[in-house]
């Protein structure tokens, strides 16, 4: 605690810094849902239907129609220089195709190497031609004589009820907020055991030292994470308690298991840092191997692409990083509101994580307390690994 | 000449400094390669195929099996277990073993010959959206077509001639073209960017590993350490931005003179903000802490993820100072989409700025009594 408290940099980064880069992702996810995103239109018909279809494009809530253009170039132009997500083209003649009951295309071309925001625009700009394309058919069936029911039951012979569970707006917040800030929190929880315990193990005698005050590699181990773990608990709450007052977003599981989760996430990331501090040769080589470890780990984890796609080497490697079975219990808790029973075996399984963390961290605790510090040639002995 | 010489021995000293210390090493040159093969990996299947799903079938007659062989069909989900009611169907996704559910009601094939409207439920997990899309999209694109083969044989039942009905029924085609990442894969939307992002990252850690609370190298030596981190970078611009697409089988449509005029000034700029960091905090682990944890949300700040335009324009500003909100999606833009330098001109200009400011910031701060007195 008083490491903690001698040094503002240090206490700076433990709890403003993740304080403050919750907030700057709340802000920036704050809408939920993206809305108006920009699209160009190419409508190289200029009647009255293909301007009613502009208009019914930039009526909808996803999109709004930012610029009207001539040619399919311009319009591609558009897309490189990221003025406009998709373009809408509409085909010369498509007004007096229709009427002559000749199918005209109508194409939307959309950026998906912007996966989000292409998809968005891409699926509302092909639903809005499909309602104006329904509501032509509603009018050629009742010149066929077909009444406007029978003839709306004509158009959708099979409707498809969708309905999102736990999620009902697909809402953003909801799905990555609640995600990145434990992945954020994972990233701090582990730097600072690294480097409350890099401080001890890089400096001459300073295991020793440890273990002579504190008498047993368990103790030692307490006293030097505990702090940090309350300060972690205590941002890990601040920050939940944002994002489920100020965000509203739906919390519907049981308040002790998910804290109780939230707890051991924490002590795991600690376990699982100081681990990794006592096998690097230094500091900042124990930093540099941690976040090889955990930067990517918000992609095993399983969030954005699911695990059941990914190759077995991903699945394994996501499975012993204690992220992933914290957020499936998150998302169990929160959004859907999982009876305790489903929950059981991730706990087990983050539970397991805790258990092997804690067990290697203890064995390297009472390794290390047995030597001095690193020698020079011990250094170059040690494998490869320790340079990473 | 002799200038020259000396200047090339100075270059390859400031490669040979960067070898020697270990964490740099690790961090510039083999966490990059590291990188290169882990990063990707969970991406690499780059399209989510056959979501499991059950099916609840309370109609059990013809028409309801073609529409479940229909969906399992599909690449984007597999039919895995049949539920007897939605207790077992949900408990089977509480599970996680499936991660959508449909329902065909009692009925369905009678809705369909007595040519009443056939209605089927299909749910999915809103908190995964992928998952979401590839449920719904299998659901209601074969309800679509079974729809529409129904509907067909209606209205020719009616007397209706062949290619009126076809008209009837959709007088408008809409087809959606995706352009840049035709198959709209995972690892071509999220690679070539992050790999952006990492370059910029270990480029900071780097110099803050090698500089921070060091005395700087003067004069000549200074521009021969920073030629050096500027070759040794825009090797790995080749490498992470043409040789990695190739090997993860990435379309890319870029050209390598266009890349170059967007690299150049970025990896100056990361540079030169690399040397101001390094002189403001002094203290070599707290800017490898500070550039680890502030990873992760200067991407979400790019708006390859999440679109610009949603984000506060007061924050998008913020953002700014760093390069890599700006170089992302110009980078990507060039490599992935073919953009040329008159699309990217405002991020080529920002990084131009960005160098310029960081440089005079780097130089103000040396003249610091603190960091002269070293």
């Amino acid at each position: 605690m008083r490491q903690i408290a001698t040094r503002p940099a240090l206490a700076f980064m433990l709890v403003p810094l993740p304080l403050i880069l919750f907030l700057m992702l709340a802000v920036v996810f704050a809408p939920g849902l993206p809305r108006d995103l920009p699209v160009v239109v190419v409508d190289l018909d200029g009647s009255t239907m293909s301007r009613q279809i502009v208009r019914m494009a930039d009526a909808t809530a996803d999109v709004e129609v930012v610029e009207q253009l001539t040619t399919l170039n311009e319009g591609r132009q558009a897309l490189v220089a990221q003025r406009a997500y998709a373009v809408l083209m509409i085909p010369a003649e498509m007004e007096h195709d229709l009427l002559r009951g000749q199918k005209p295309e109508v194409v939307v071309f959309s950026n998906s190497q912007f996966l989000t925001a292409g998809g968005i625009v891409g699926r509302s700009l092909s639903a809005t031609v499909s309602t104006f394309s329904a509501g032509v058919s509603l009018r050629l069936l009742e010149s066929e004589g077909i009444g406007t029911d029978r003839a709306l039951e004509l158009i959708t012979p099979i409707p498809v009820q969708q309905s999102p569970l736990f999620n009902p707006s697909l809402d953003y917040i909801q799905f990555l907020l609640s995600a990145v800030m434990p992945t954020i929190m994972q990233i701090f929880i582990c730097a600072a055991a690294v480097l409350s315990f890099s401080r001890e193990r890089h400096s001459p005698n300073g295991m020793a030292r440890l273990l002579r005050l504190s008498k047993t590699p368990t103790r030692a181990i307490l006293g030097k994470l505990l702090p940090y773990t309350f300060i972690g608990t205590f941002v890990l709450l601040l920050g939940d308690v944002l994002m489920f007052s100020f965000f509203d977003a739906s919390f519907r599981g049981n308040v002790f298991v998910f804290f109780l989760s939230g707890f051991m996430f924490i002590l795991t990331c600690q376990a699982m840092g100081a681990f990794i501090a006592l096998i690097a040769k230094d500091t900042t080589g124990a930093l540099g191997m941690m976040g090889l470890i955990v930067a990517p780990s918000f992609g095993f984890a399983g969030v954005s692409f699911p695990r059941f796609g990914m190759t077995l080497f991903s699945q394994v490697w996501g499975a012993v990083i204690p992220l992933t079975p914290y957020l499936q219990l998150r998302t169990d808790q929160t959004l859907r509101g999982a009876p305790l029973e489903y929950s059981l075996p991730t706990m087990a399984w983050l539970f397991a994580q805790l258990l092997v963390f804690s067990t290697l961290l203890w064995i390297m605790t009472r390794k290390t307390a047995g030597q001095g510090p690193v020698s020079a040639d011990e250094a170059i002995n040690e494998t490869r690994e320790g340079n990473i | 000449m002799r200038n020259l010489r000396r200047f090339v021995a100075e270059f390859f000293g400031a490669i040979r400094t960067l070898l020697a210390d270990d964490s740099a090493k690790s961090t510039m040159i083999v966490g990059i390669l590291i990188y290169s093969i882990l990063y990707p990996q969970p991406y690499v299947g780059e399209v989510l195929r056959d979501v499991p799903v059950a099916v609840i079938d309370q109609d059990n007659s013809t028409a309801s099996r073609t529409l479940v062989r229909e969906i399992d069909v599909t690449e984007w989900v597999d039919v895995t277990a049949f539920a007897p009611d939605m207790e077992t169907a949900r408990d089977a996704f509480y599970r996680r073993d499936v991660y959508g559910i449909v329902i065909i009601p009692e009925g369905f094939e009678a809705n369909i010959l007595a040519s009443r409207p056939a209605p089927v439920a299909a749910y999915s997990d809103g908190s995964y959206l992928l998952i979401y899309s590839n449920v719904m999209r299998a659901v209601a694109t074969v309800a679509g077509t079974m729809g529409a083969q129904v509907n067909y044989a209606r209205l020719t039942a009616l007397g209706v001639d062949d290619g009126v009905a076809r008209t009837m029924l959709s007088p408008v085609t809409v087809t959606n073209v995706a352009v840049f990442n035709p198959q709209g894969g995972y690892a071509s939307y999220v690679v070539p960017a992050a790999f952006v992002l990492i370059l910029q990252q270990t480029l900071l850690m780097g110099i803050g590993l090698l500089h921070a609370g060091r005395k700087l190298p003067t004069g000549g030596r200074l521009w021969a350490t920073i030629a050096a981190y500027f070759v040794l970078y825009m090797i790995w611009v080749a490498f992470t931005q043409m040789l990695l697409p190739f090997l993860y089988s990435i379309p890319r449509t870029g050209e390598f003179g266009t890349l170059l005029l967007i690299a150049i000034p970025f990896i100056c700029a990361c540079i030169a903000m690399g040397f101001a960091i390094a002189l403001a905090i002094p203290w070599r682990e707290g800017v490898v802490f500070l550039l680890v944890v502030i990873g992760m949300p200067l991407f979400f700040l790019s708006g390859i993820s999440w679109p610009v335009e949603m984000i506060p324009d007061n924050l998008r500003t913020l953002s700014m100072l760093v390069p890599s909100s700006t170089a992302i999606s110009a980078i990507v833009a060039v490599d992935q989409m073919g953009a040329s330098a008159r699309d990217v001109a405002g991020a080529i200009q920002t990084q131009i700025v960005l160098t310029v400011v960081y440089s005079t910031l780097a130089v103000g701060l040396s003249r610091l009594p603190r960091n002269r007195r070293q």
